[in-house]
């Protein structure tokens, strides 16, 4: 039995672990673009992303499959293949705009140059993944993530028009240019709801031996923790929105990310704010390094996992690596860090039914689940979110071209 | 209690765990024997890249690029199945597993491998 306490902390890197440099670039250029009016995007993709963690991590509790076990087993070879090669191209995209905003913040805290911190960034990582346990990179990442809750008070002493704020939680479709505002709605949506969240999830709950009797921390941590963790997306579009608009500042850069912390809070909210960043994205970094390489080792059978030593499970080991360098190649080459995350986002939208179709069949499957499988609720939810998923899917790429990059 | 079983879903593509709970690959097809007689069994699990060249267009196309082995094992070796197919015996003594051991010779060439 685990301890409250326990279960506390768990919950707490889980807020701090929440962001990463897709919700950060999403959150703050839609502040800055349409103000408040998106905040309802941020509800509807913490929704989905509680609807499918907690189901991962109760199949991963009561059969012990994590999430491409449940691929593989229910799509078989063939389309169970493509739905891996999917999934592993949006995550070194994903991989790739992570190591890049990690240079990124390293560049405004010390003014080396940026190809020189890449490597600094990818080296560092590797680092970490080869010597830290995993509970210690959950955990000191995940609370030093939390420095981001500087965001909070940045936004509680912009003073926002709170009555314009409670009206962005109503759906509505906005005004400005449309296809803009689409392409946000997408944009907010993917970031918040990004799939190696559940790989890497669904894969730790099997490394820590997760079994029926955790399902309640699986639905706490998944609730609290991801629901805590929106709150710092909405302190991040709610103060880009107070602070950028009025003065027609363009969010999509780091650098400004920054400043909306800093021009309330001087020094001391620019330092937590770069060091929440810091932390956050490098946790994002190291999670979906692992989630690359969880992904593949599950499909082909290898033996996986960090709680076995580095050469307990070799091809795992392998496998991160490999990642970390690859995603390490595409940034190097000079391409916009900035562009890369939005392309990893919307791609992933895309890749998104191919791992949620399988998941909800199994959840369903009562001779796997026994009397653990969806409920009528879960059913409800994450046949609601399957809907959401596929029109934004098919809707993902027409946007990203009609918004010219949420340019206009 | 139905006795049906439905090996598509319960044992195809399932992992594979050795008798020292090791994941060592996946059940890549199935061998039936029997079908003729009207008593289908299923004699062996087939597991390996060659394996592949069984499930479809896809999997063919795969297994003729990879060209790597293909390990029967004779039903005879499992000793129970839940969410994985667990055998009796190591992987070694199977002859599975062996890309984890020669990656690991790869691996435990760097300092610190056996943190």
């Amino acid at each position: 039995m685990k301890s409250v306490f326990s279960i506390a902390l768990g919950i707490l890197a889980a807020i701090g672990g929440f962001v990463d440099i897709g919700d950060i670039i999403f959150n703050v250029a839609a502040g800055a673009t349409f103000g408040y009016q998106l905040l309802w995007a941020v509800v509807v993709g913490v929704g989905g992303i509680i609807t499918y963690a907690e189901m991962c991590g109760r199949v991963a509790a009561v059969s012990g499959s994590a999430v491409f076990d449940a691929v593989r087993e229910r799509l078989g070879f063939g389309v169970g293949l493509i739905a891996l090669v999917a999934a592993e191209l949006v995550n070194l995209l994903t991989i790739a705009a992570e190591i890049g905003g990690i240079a990124i913040v390293l560049q405004l805290l010390s003014g080396l140059p940026y190809r020189v911190l890449l490597v600094l960034a990818v080296l560092a990582l590797g680092l970490v993944l080869w010597l830290m346990p995993f509970e210690w990179i959950e955990r000191v990442f995940g609370y030093c993530g939390l420095a981001l809750l500087v965001f909070a008070v940045a936004a509680i002493k912009l003073h926002p028009d709170w009555n314009a704020v409670a009206h962005g939680f109503v759906p509505s479709t906005g005004t400005g240019n449309g296809w803009v505002y689409a392409y946000f709605v997408v944009g907010l949506v993917g970031a918040a709801m990004i799939p190696y969240e559940v790989y890497f999830y669904s894969s730790g709950a099997v490394e820590e031996q997760w079994t029926a009797k955790d399902l309640g921390v699986n639905r706490a941590n998944v609730l609290v923790g991801y629901s805590l963790g929106g709150i710092l997306s909405f302190a991040l579009m709610i103060s880009a929105g107070a602070l950028l608009l009025p003065q027609g500042i363009q969010g999509e850069l780091l650098g400004t990310v920054a400043l909306v912390a800093e021009a309330p809070l001087g020094q001391i909210g620019l330092i937590l704010a770069l060091v929440g960043a810091l932390a956050a994205i490098s946790g994002a970094a190291i999670d979906s390094s692992f989630s690359g390489a969880y992904s593949i080792a599950q499909f082909f059978g290898w033996e996986w996992g960090k709680y076995r030593h580095n050469s307990g499970a070799p091809r795992f080991t392998l496998a991160w690596m490999v990642m970390l360098v690859l995603g390490f190649l595409i940034v190097v080459t000079g391409v916009d860090p900035i562009m890369v995350t939005e392309l990893s986002v919307i791609f992933s939208v895309v890749a998104l039914p191919l791992t949620y179709v399988p998941i909800l069949l199994v959840a369903n499957d009562r001779a796997y689940m026994g009397r653990y499988a969806n409920g009528r609720f879960a059913n409800l939810a994450g046949g609601f979110y399957l809907l959401v998923v596929f029109v934004i899917a098919v809707a993902a790429v027409p946007l990203l071209l009609l918004s010219n990059m949420g340019q206009g | 209690m139905s006795s049906a079983f439905d090996l598509g879903l319960g044992v195809l593509d399932h992992a594979l765990v050795d008798s020292e709970g090791r994941r060592c690959g996946k059940v890549d097809d199935l061998e039936l024997e029997g079908v003729r007689d009207g008593n289908p069994r299923v004699a062996a699990i087939l597991t390996g890249p060659s394996a592949w060249s069984g499930r479809g267009r896809i999997g063919r196309v795969v297994a003729a690029i990879v060209r790597g082995r293909l390990v029967r094992i004779p039903w005879s070796e499992v000793d129970r199945l839940d969410s994985a197919v667990h055998l009796r015996k190591t992987a070694k003594e199977l002859g599975l597993g062996r890309g984890d051991v020669r990656a690991a010779k790869l691996v435990e060439r760097i300092p610190g491998s056996s943190l």
